[in-house]
């Protein structure tokens, strides 16, 4: 009997300690979840709440028959595929090389993280400054008597954006750093008893045993790429309700414009709920493939 | 020794070369912006510094009605940020040490919002709370921060159970109540986790401009919102952004992430190693 109560006790204690996230989870989480779904079904678009008409699929198939928004998601593929590989290798390279026991570990730290910690207004602004027609990589190329590049232009619009991105690599340093501190010291010794060349010991040691940082790494580092909108509009756009250069007319960016500049809610929360369920389902399917790649020293409780 | 590969002097040097390369190009595009908002207005872009004009600082503080959009960035983290460190404490002990039936189902749905795109709930939100006669106030932000976030949800709860159960035992014969094994306990132990949480959610909150953009209007802009919409332009061509106050702006918005960063490194990376690593 004591212990029946003991156990509704605690029972009732979780419940009160996680019911200010529940409560605000159910209204203002689920709740617009579930509206923004079936406004989707519907033709809103800003005023007409009280005629509001329910169409049916038709918003589910103009996102898959819209020329723009299968374009926007040929870039957004394209950016995504090169930016997270990329980002996730320069990521684990420096994370390695500052975890060669070099003397001011801490400043080299600092230098290569700090592009994360800078707000993202602040980054675009440094960088448009950089790209522009008179800025500083021309000034910078005009030096070394190399022909003049229109970074914001047409042709490198969509490098320039992931040259800025790749910029922020180092925001997986200090996740690699804890993750390489917990490799055991005892198997790069075992290897190296082996005869183990520094190349070697990398892809038998060090990469197995980071596999499950870098795991996480790809989904979160996917997941962002795949919704990115801020950083094309705030690069090559001339303001916020503009649509950027056409090279990063990205999926989101579409979302935002048809939904801000054009008012077309119904349509654009369609596209953001096929953005969703497609970034669900590749979650759920790398989480499937990690079990064949991911390596994990303790049994997981998932 | 797991490093003895580098204690030999060429490649210590290659190594340290790297380095140092690789500092110069992380650390180059601060270095120009600073450089650039102390030049001359108006002056092309340089490499070194071509002059040391604090008055681009000046403009970048009077042009736009920099006090007013500081004061509302300040307003809402002062909102936010705390309540939802607290609040997302509270569940993640709440998940990590307590039970009861949904747990599991609870805490899937919180690694799952993690993945949800922000704007799916923010649009009809907005619309809900247009209706409600919430847009243009503070209140979303009081609300959300009670709400607390995923991320740090999942991060507490890490944290909170790496902590020894014959902690909480001793304290459970000695009487003492849940929340006073939590507050007294658990919390002061989780203080890294505490301020990686409190340092990043700063860093979001200060940073973000889109929800303020979406539920303010021009006169709640927070800085973030201001300066992404609002700007710098030559007063008779909005056409001419003028390169030199817009630095001075982008130096003055980072500088309070950066000195959050360097206060709380630290704790960061204490905090980051023990929410993610042992996932």
């Amino acid at each position: 009997m004591m212990l029946q109560t003991k156990k509704w006790r605690q029972y009732g204690t979780f419940y009160a300690f996680v019911s200010p996230w529940l409560i605000i989870f159910i209204t203002l989480g689920v709740f617009p979840l579930l509206y923004g779904l079936y406004l989707s079904f519907t033709n809103y678009t800003g005023f007409n709440m009280d005629k509001l008409k329910f169409v049916g699929f038709n918003n589910y198939k103009t996102v898959f028959e819209d020329s723009e928004s299968i374009y926007a998601l040929g870039r957004t593929l394209l950016v995504t595929a090169i930016n997270v590989p990329l980002s996730l290798a320069i990521g684990l390279f420096l994370a390695i090389l500052l975890n060669l026991k070099i003397k001011g570990l801490s400043w080299y730290r600092t230098a290569f993280y700090m592009p994360s910690v800078v707000p993202v207004v602040s980054t675009v602004l440094m960088w448009k400054f950089i790209f522009s027609g008179e800025g500083l990589l021309n000034t910078f190329f005009n030096r070394l008597h190399l022909p003049q590049v229109s970074w914001l232009g047409y042709e490198y619009a969509t490098t320039a954006l992931i040259v800025m991105l790749l910029w922020g690599a180092g925001s997986s340093l200090l996740i690699n750093l804890a993750g390489l501190k917990g490799i055991p010291a005892d198997l790069y010794e075992a290897a190296e008893i082996d005869g183990a060349s520094p190349i070697r010991k990398f892809f038998t040691v060090t990469l197995p045993l980071m596999t499950h940082v870098l795991f996480l790494n790809l989904i979160m580092g996917s997941i962002a790429s795949l919704q990115m909108y801020i950083q094309p509009i705030l690069l090559t756009g001339k303001t916020l309700l503009d649509p950027p250069i056409k090279p990063n007319y990205l999926y989101l960016v579409h979302a935002f414009q048809q939904i801000f500049a054009f008012q077309r809610f119904g349509y654009g929360l369609a596209l953001m709920w096929v953005l969703f369920i497609a970034i669900l389902l590749l979650t759920i399917l790398v989480f499937y493939s990690s079990r064949y790649w991911v390596y994990y020293e303790t049994e997981q409780e998932v | 020794m797991v490093n003895s590969g580098i204690n030999k002097l060429p490649l210590r040097i290659a190594v340290y070369g790297l380095i140092a390369l690789l500092t110069v190009i992380f650390g180059y595009p601060f270095v120009l912006t600073v450089v650039n908002s102390l030049n001359p207005l108006g002056s092309l872009p340089t490499l070194l510094p071509a002059g040391f004009d604090w008055n681009n600082y000046v403009l970048a503080v009077t042009m736009i009605e920099f006090p007013a959009f500081l004061k509302n960035s300040l307003i809402i983290c002062a909102i936010y940020v705390p309540l939802t460190t607290m609040s997302s404490a509270l569940a993640g002990f709440a998940f990590a040490r307590l039970h009861a039936p949904g747990k599991k189902l609870f805490f899937l749905v919180i690694t799952s919002t993690m993945m949800l795109p922000q704007i799916v709930t923010q649009i009809p939100t907005y619309i809900l709370f247009n209706k409600l006669d919430f847009n243009n106030t503070f209140y979303p932000w009081l609300l959300w921060g009670i709400g607390g976030a995923p991320f740090f949800i999942f991060l507490y709860k890490q944290f909170f159970s790496s902590i020894p159960k014959e902690l909480e035992e001793a304290a459970r014969i000695d009487g003492c109540s849940t929340l006073r094994i939590y507050w007294t306990i658990f919390l002061p132990l989780a203080t890294p986790a505490t301020w990686t949480a409190a340092i990043t959610c700063f860093q979001w909150t200060w940073g973000d401009f889109i929800t303020p953009f979406m539920f303010l209007k021009d006169e709640n802009y927070p800085l973030a919102t201001a300066l992404a919409t609002i700007g710098y332009h030559l007063p008779d061509n909005p056409n001419v952004v003028l390169q030199q106050p817009s630095s001075a702006a982008a130096i003055l918005f980072m500088i309070p992430t950066i000195a959050v960063f360097f206060f709380g490194q630290r704790y960061l990376v204490d905090g980051i190693a023990a929410g993610a690593v042992k996932g």
